[in-house]
């Protein structure tokens, strides 16, 4: 059997294509930034080792149009084809799905994803889509559902293994039940980078100092806290998984001295802490890798990291550290459920920066509830931090109620969602009614990349050389550069798309809603 | 063009109006054994729902912990059920921590809550190892007559903290390193063995092993992944 983990490049008529970002969420962007899609790369692996044919095919990777990824698929003719979907392209691959199935009425159709993993039923309704993943856990859930297929031409109707809804031979679904939340992540396995072609997402990450730099498997699946209530890693059926410290240690080292990696990311909602995080620094450091010119980083959140791990993650050449810095005011973080308390962002970022971190910090606006006060407070922080050397990097975005995460699921209930349209959730705008103009929050947006421009904090990042540190040059002289255009791009989002009345994107030539 | 801000429901996710970020008292450190204690805070006016958790640190620290709150809805005070983890961060300062002390606060929130329809008619079976038997207190502590049993996995027979709580036939404890009048092995051992009811609803809790080690155990007797629910502790 030849089993395609497909990515179809979606462009909308601005010529910018769909890309993930900021909380795993689509946005489109002009500047390329190829994320590897960790938990679909092991997918493949796994199925490449049970001795399936696997065909990578991201076709926003692989730099093709739609036509050429389109037909190349079609050349293929994979028996399954496997699709990631999220809200704001929800309508472009139920679309998609009819467009494959015309050309190969054979071929089974799966769809993951955060979105239709919480409304199965409606991507079953709303396209020829065969199955659909309940279950976070794509690699494990696949290890299981393609030999069944394999070996059972019954499988619509015989398949037990828990987590999917099938569209049986009669056009009913069939739902096998909840999935199993918490996996052993040592049975998965370490992706396969000669198959996934792992170099076509090392250079195009604006997050790497040094290149080629590359995803870790994540450690974490999908979040250690898993209670903030914008993010997808957030839900009743979810809980999280982790992954020996061990067998990451021994994916780092390979990709250090096999692929020559020089800069390492992990994607985890949170990566490991306390106990874990002391085990693979100590781990790094004992195995000699912290001295083989390669940095390490992570997504963390405020009061997690104590001082002592934080000065072992430096000494092992960790150097970006990505921290969620939602919003300052007490009110908005209660409401998020954000479970830091806004005295310690100084402090958690000060000991950070001691020890020659790079903090990242990501900012949302644009909350239902977000006051002129509480943005100020938002902006005048995040001024404040980026000119005093206490964060390196910034990235803002319009928080958007997605993948119907109890944030989504709060502004349905409480009536301030401005569209019905899947397609208006690609984070390029603001679309729930606020208590401000919506120019407050892409002002205040402006404001803080404008940051990247200002003298002061120029000045500080030249004051960084003074530490002759090779990160801090590198930071100012290669990043710098590379940090403006990227700046450029979020304000041109910003500028051409942010009414609800403006032009909506056209993601072509297959985005039009499907009947 | 805009419309007013549209209030919380407050009650639906047990928020308060409290802003839960100041410090709060140290009422009681109960030392239960060598590796875990309890920790009982002033409550305030804040409302929860059994099954949540809060994020609780040391005052002046720069981190802190979820814990799952261990006592009742209508208890007057918080308490946690806390492992004390050797070279913690959180857990060996607060379990250094005497009446009067402070700590800093955050929450409540988290899912782990039994859904309230029917909960007066359902059946569950709550499936713990060591401290992750706390929500599963707080469960039994907030709902007088809930229909459960609990089946709690612990090394020694000491750790079975605050067992009088529960009535006598409806707890198992599973003593995995001592013999005595209870089962003598890990709580996979016990449910192997055991018929199972399929219309129950199996809340389990503790070591990610575990828990994914009764998942399987739990379909493979024909238990609905829909009538599962699960939380890791660390």
């Amino acid at each position: 059997m030849k089993i395609a983990i497909s990515y179809p490049p979606i462009i909308n008529e601005f010529g910018q294509k769909a890309m993930v970002s900021q909380n795993r969420n689509v946005q489109y962007f002009k500047t390329p930034t190829y994320l590897l899609p960790v938990i679909h790369a092991q997918a493949a692996t796994w199925l490449k080792q049970l001795g399936f044919e696997v065909l990578w095919d991201d076709g926003n990777a692989q730099l093709k149009t739609y036509d050429k990824w389109f037909s190349d698929l079609v050349k293929a003719k994979p028996d399954v084809v496997v699709l990631e979907s999220t809200t704001p392209v929800m309508k472009f691959y139920w679309n998609t799905v009819g467009e494959i199935k015309k050309a190969l009425p054979n071929t089974i159709v799966v769809m993951t994803g955060y979105h239709s993993m919480r409304k199965p039923l409606e991507t079953l309704e709303k396209s020829a889509t065969d199955v659909v993943l309940r279950s976070n856990h794509i690699d494990f859930s696949l290890s299981k559902l393609i030999p069944f297929i394999a070996k059972d031409k019954n499988w619509r109707d015989t398949c037990t293994v828990d987590g999917f809804v099938i569209r049986t031979n009669t056009g009913s679904f069939r739902d096998t039940g909840n999935f199993k939340q918490v996996e052993p992540l040592e049975n998965s396995p370490i992706i396969d980078r000669d198959l996934v072609e792992w170099k076509r997402y090392a250079f195009e990450n604006g997050n790497y100092l040094q290149t080629p730099g590359t995803y870790a498997t994540s450690v974490i699946r999908d979040c250690m806290f898993g209670k903030c209530t914008f993010c997808r890693y957030n839900g009743p059926d979810l809980t999280f998984s982790m992954m020996p410290v061990e067998k990451s240690l021994d994916e780092y080292q390979m990709l250090i001295e096999k692929y020559g990696v020089k800069e390492i990311f992990d994607d985890s909602g949170v990566w490991y802490r306390g106990a874990e995080a002391r085990q693979f620094a100590k781990g790094i450091i004992e195995r000699g890798l912290h001295k083989k010119g390669c940095y390490f980083g992570f997504n963390t959140r405020f009061e997690y990291l104590d001082e002592d791990t934080i000065k072992l993650l430096a000494e092992a050449n960790f150097r970006f550290v990505l921290i969620g810095l939602e919003a300052v005011d007490e009110e908005t973080l209660r409401r998020l459920n954000k479970g830091y308390l806004p005295h310690h962002i100084e402090k958690t970022l000060a000991t950070m920066v001691k020890y020659g971190l790079h903090p990242h910090l990501t900012i949302m606006v644009g909350y239902y509830w977000q006051t002129q006060e509480q943005l100020d407070l938002t902006v005048k922080t995040v001024k404040h931090l980026m000119f005093s050397g206490l964060a390196r990097t910034l990235q803002v975005t319009i928080c958007t109620p997605l993948d119907y995460t109890p944030y989504h699921m709060e502004c349905i209930d409480n009536g301030v969602l401005l569209t019905q349209d899947y397609n208006d959730h690609d984070m390029s705008r603001i679309i729930v009614k606020t208590p401000l103009a919506h120019d407050q929050y892409y002002k205040a947006i402006r404001e803080m990349y404008s940051v990247a421009f200002d003298p002061r904090f120029i000045l500080r990042q030249m004051r960084y050389l003074l530490t002759f540190t090779k990160r801090d040059w590198q930071f100012l002289f290669t990043y710098g550069i590379r940090a403006v255009r990227r700046v450029r791009n979020h304000l041109f989002n910003l500028t051409e798309r942010q009414s609800l009345d403006a032009p909506k994107p056209q993601a072509s030539p297959a985005a039009q809603t499907p009947r | 063009m805009f419309s007013k801000l549209n209030p919380l429901k407050k009650t639906d996710k047990g928020s308060s109006t409290h802003t839960g970020f100041d410090p709060y008292e140290v009422l009681e450190v109960r030392h239960l054994t060598a590796d875990s204690f309890s920790l009982r805070i002033e409550r305030r006016d804040l409302v929860f729902k059994a099954g949540q958790c809060f994020n609780v640190g040391p005052m002046g620290a720069i981190v802190n912990r979820e814990y799952s709150i261990y006592s009742g809805e209508s208890e007057p005070y918080l308490e946690f059920l806390i492992k004390l983890v050797k070279d913690g961060a959180v857990s060996s300062k607060l379990h250094s921590l005497k009446k009067g002390d402070l700590v800093e606060v955050a929450g409540p929130y988290g899912l782990f809550t039994l859904n309230q329809k029917n909960i007066s008619q359902n059946k569950y079976v709550f499936i713990a190892t060591g401290t992750g038997i706390a929500p599963f207190h707080s469960y039994v502590k907030s709902n007088p007559g809930l229909n459960y049993q609990i089946i709690h996995g612990v090394r020694e027979a000491r750790d079975q903290h605050d067992k009088a709580t529960y009535e006598p036939a409806r707890y198992t404890a599973c003593v995995s390193r001592e013999k005595g009048e209870w089962f003598n092995g890990r709580v996979t051992e016990y449910l192997k063995d055991r018929a199972l009811d399929k219309d129950a609803y199996y809340y389990i809790c503790g070591n990610r092993k575990m828990i994914s080690e009764v998942f399987d155990l739990l379909t493979s007797k024909q238990i609905s992944g829909d009538r599962i629910i699960t939380e890791v502790f660390f």
